[in-house]
């Protein structure tokens, strides 16, 4: 038996310094009522090389949400074919934004939860509704609860009141809804921008009827999306319009910004998308214009006031106690050898 | 508003505290006979603890998520490798640690575990979610248990059974960024210093072959081995290829875009080591000059290493080759295998592992072959063929798989002669699968998994490989044995199903409402009017008749 013994102590020193500007915080409170968290679902629903445009219009998006503050393990990103390790890709390990190489939105550490054959309607409705397989990993579950912001963004191929999945299924504009509805009824969410690049896309989100949402779509119904421009080196379109200003906008949006979502809706207006952007903002009880892009491309950090000063001296762990090793006889097995 | 937060904490680490574990970091760099480079990264790490006497959860350099898993699953001993690309044999010689392309786990449960095939499948989501991979569509329907082939590499006390193991690949599996992070996080340092800061998207993926792989199994803390460990090996395997690099002259710059900055202060040793055995032929002149020259004698073969030590400072290496180029011949290995589809058309086929011996003695093998259930194999029609006279295996263990449950495997113990060609050939049906079985591009094909060749090798000619009771590459330097283990894998194979026109639904619904539309339209009016004989009155006089009566009759009737 062996005891090894280790003091640890700690002094804790916690001074706190309140302004007399608390009024400020409180409004601030006040607006951001409910809100405690933000998460990020993001799909990609599009296999194949020739729709390299739609991985790299949600990993623009991720890029972004990324970058202002919602970590990896409240984005859930699923993207339903593998372009930055295709072998067509000249450029192992990126996808860019641009021909000219600018922003390489694949990034150094991004992590992908539901890929290739995983991106399924099933799985989406599933995600989005909780109703997961028991043994389902954390990173592919969307933890949220009644505080939370949720950024849906989806991308694909769609059409008047469907976006296909993977070239072999669709999610219809009605089953989108009822999640989102079920989704309210279990209080899994506080508020949701809802952001679709497809065509007719705004024919996806014309079916909500739940409350606190916020949607934005790149089409009217009736109305191609169209995408930015060719790379001649891969040989495919490289992003999509409404997505490739969406990014512009986002690039200039830093942590702690004072830009608006209204802003964010004005984003490529007819001249640059072709197609009409539509929003919809009868569900939404906020004026975009008052709400900070942050609220939903950020992450939200709860703030506590602690008015008293602690001074204390915390002990702990005093000893590790080993266990006791039994020693048996161990052996190699030699390889094939039975 | 200004909120000011200080927190100060003391640590008063007690001098007695001491760690049970090590951590080695090593990077060999391997010039292959041919245009290209071989990079093996391996980070060790060492923990004495007994798993069975101690919970695993207050670890120090050891990965906390990974001791989660194990714990929770009751592992044993755990492999997972993540491919792209498929390791020459032929050219290549041997790599250190085996892989086959795409994705394959094999684990061994502890022999106390009751329910395996719930344990292996929640294992496999978990390790999904640790290593962003779609490893959560292992389960029971394509994994196998082989009773030869995957023996525990780490230690055991009791006596072996072979039904805690399970083995699956999934050959299609993509190997990315994504993968490599979640990876580059188990590590004690994770990326940010020491070896690993090498490990960058761009380069590494550039490359003919990568694979990340992380290995984990007891093994021995003493010379008596009566107290056990738990060794964490992860390491990166990469060949570059010199074409694709531009240009022969290598750097560390050049391979991983970057040179080292730090070492990792929490790596015992951080070593460097560049073969430079086939320096006589290819020369090359490398710069700095390495700190030790060391020649290492393993089964009658020598190898000659530079060896650098990274410490606390940037430092890159380079190599520089002469004008001139000298083209060696190569000698393959002893023993390399490749695999390949026979047949043609869309209701039979066959598939031919073809095994090369080229040492002047036999070799025993065990060749394991894993089929999903798609492909139900006739048994009958297994020919074992070895220098054009047929053969029969010293073993043969069947277990066939079973329709959309359990994959088919069969393993074959077989003496190769000296110098021979050996092919395993068998015949299967290509099946019809349900409509929602094919997956979004059915006509891609479905993939085969490498069969596995394992075998002892008499001679340690192009053999990398650790030895079992060694932990790191250093522990492969004179390291004579008796024999040497190879578990070579072969090509995946990727077989077309009869693949049904997907639009054939809509096709049929179209032309069936058509037909309905045309046969309604007349069953109706058959079925619901009433047909009536109605005389047909021609003449004018008989119509004045019928006038003239109803005229005057009418108020009778």
């Amino acid at each position: 038996m062996m005891i090894i013994p280790a003091l640890y102590s700690i002094l804790l020193i916690l001074y706190v310094k309140c302004d007399s500007d608390t009024k400020a915080l409180e409004r601030f409170a006040e607006n951001s009522k409910g809100h405690t968290n933000n998460w990020a679902v993001l799909v990609d629903t599009s296999r194949f090389w020739f729709n390299y445009r739609h991985v790299a219009n949600v990993l623009s998006i991720y890029r972004s949400v990324k970058r202002l503050g919602i970590p990896d393990s409240q984005i859930i990103l699923m993207i339903a074919d593998d372009m930055a390790c295709n072998p067509r890709n000249p450029r192992p390990a990126t996808v860019f934004n641009n021909a000219k190489q600018h922003i390489n939105v694949y990034g150094d550490d991004v992590e992908v939860d539901y890929r290739g054959y995983e991106v399924t309607v099933e799985n989406f409705v599933r995600l989005l509704t909780g109703r997961l397989q028991p043994n389902t990993p954390r990173s592919k579950q969307l933890l949220t609860d009644e505080g939370s912001n949720i950024l849906i963004y989806l991308t694909g191929h769609g059409g008047d009141g469907f976006l296909k999945f993977q070239d072999s299924e669709e999610i219809t504009s009605q089953e989108m809804a009822d999640a989102i509805e079920q989704m309210w009824q279990k209080q899994r969410y506080n508020e949701i921008f809802f952001m679709i690049d497809t065509c007719q896309a705004a024919s996806m989100y014309e079916r909500f009827y739940s409350p606190n949402i916020l949607a934005v779509g790149s089409s009217l119904v009736g109305e191609d999306s169209l995408s930015h421009h060719v790379d001649p080196a891969i040989g495919v379109y490289i992003i999509d319009r409404y997505t490739f200003y969406a990014l512009e906008f986002l690039e200039s949006v830093a942590p702690n910004t004072k830009r608006t979502m209204g802003e964010f809706l004005q984003v490529c207006p007819k001249r640059d998308c072709i197609s009409t952007v539509g929003v919809r903002k009868d569900l939404f009880r906020r004026n975009p214009f008052q709400v900070p892009i942050t609220d939903f491309f950020g992450s939200f950090r709860p703030v506590k006031l602690l008015k008293n000063i602690h001074n204390e001296t915390i002990n702990v762990i005093t000893s590790i106690e080993e266990p006791v090793e039994t020693r048996s006889s161990f052996r190699y097995v030699e390889p094939l050898s039975f | 508003m200004a909120v000011v937060f200080i927190l100060l904490c003391y640590f008063q680490l007690s001098l007695a505290l001491q760690y049970s574990d090590k951590f080695t970091e090593e990077l060999v760099l391997k010039p292959l006979v041919q245009d290209q480079i071989y990079a093996h990264f391996q980070f060790t790490t060492i923990w004495n603890v007994d798993a069975r006497s101690r919970d695993l959860f207050q670890s120090h350099l050891f990965s906390r998520a990974l001791s989660e898993v194990i714990v929770r699953h009751n592992v044993q001993e755990l492999h997972i490798s993540l491919t792209a690309g498929l390791w020459n044999y032929e050219t290549w010689g041997y790599p250190i640690v085996d892989s086959a392309p795409g994705a394959e786990v094999w684990v061994w449960f502890k022999d106390d575990t009751n329910d395996i095939d719930t344990n292996w499948k929640q294992l496999t989501n978990s390790l999904s979610g640790l290593l962003c991979a779609s490893l959560n569509q292992i389960d029971n329907t394509n994994s196998i248990n082989p009773d030869i082939s995957f023996a525990p590499t780490g230690i055991i006390s009791n006596t072996l059974n072979s039904s805690f193991v399970r083995y699956a690949t999934l050959p299609r599996e993509i190997v990315c960024t994504e993968n490599l992070t979640p990876w580059k996080k188990l590590l004690p340092c994770d990326s940010k210093l020491g070896l690993a800061t090498l490990l960058n998207a761009g380069p590494i993926h550039n490359t003919r072959y990568h694979s990340l792989s992380i290995h984990l199994r007891p093994i021995c803390r003493n010379a008596q081995c009566d107290l056990a460990s738990i060794e964490l090996t992860q390491s990166v395997d990469l060949v570059y290829d010199f074409t694709i690099l531009g240009t022969r002259n290598w750097s560390l710059r050049k391979l991983f875009g970057q040179g080292i900055m730090n070492s990792c202060p929490l790596a015992d040793t951080s070593t460097i080591y560049v073969e430079t055995t086939n320096n006589d032929t290819n020369i090359f002149h490398l710069s700095p000059t390495p700190d030790e020259y060391l020649i290492s004698t393993r089964g009658g073969f020598s190898s000659q290493f530079a060896k650098y030590v990274v410490k606390e400072r940037p430092m890159t290496i380079a190599a520089s080759y002469a004008d001139k180029q000298m083209y060696t011949v190569n000698i393959p290995p002893p023993l390399y295998a490749n695999q390949y589809k026979i047949g043609y058309g869309q209701q039979k086929g066959g598939l031919v592992t073809k095994i090369y011996n080229n040492h002047w003695a036999p070799i025993d093998v065990v060749v394991l072959q894993n089929l999903p259930w798609y492909i139900p194999i006739y048994l009958h029609t297994l020919k074992i063929i070895s220098n054009g006279t047929p053969m029969k295996p010293q073993k043969l263990i069947y277990k066939p798989g079973k329709m959309r449950e359990k994959a088919h495997s069969l393993e074959l113990m077989l003496r190769l002669p000296a110098k021979s060609t050996t092919s395993i050939k068998f015949y299967f049906d290509y099946v019809f699968l349900k409509w929602q079985e094919y997956p979004p591009d059915a006509n891609h094909g479905f993939y085969i998994g490498s069969a596995i060749i394992s075998g002892h090798l008499p001679l340690g000619r192009n053999y990398t490989g650790i030895p079992q009771d060694g932990s790191t590459y250093a522990s492969s330097f004179n390291a004579s044995r008796k024999n040497y283990f190879v578990q070579i894998r072969t090509e995946p194979i990727v077989i077309t199903l009869p693949t049904p026109d997907f639009s054939m639904p809509y096709n049929v619904i179209c032309l069936a409402c058509t037909v309905v539309a045309l046969a309604f339209g007349p069953l109706h009016n058959i079925t619901t009017k009433r047909l009536v004989l109605k005389v047909n009155s021609d003449n004018l006089l008989t119509k004045l008749k019928k006038f003239g009566r109803s005229l005057f009759c009418s108020k009778k009737l």
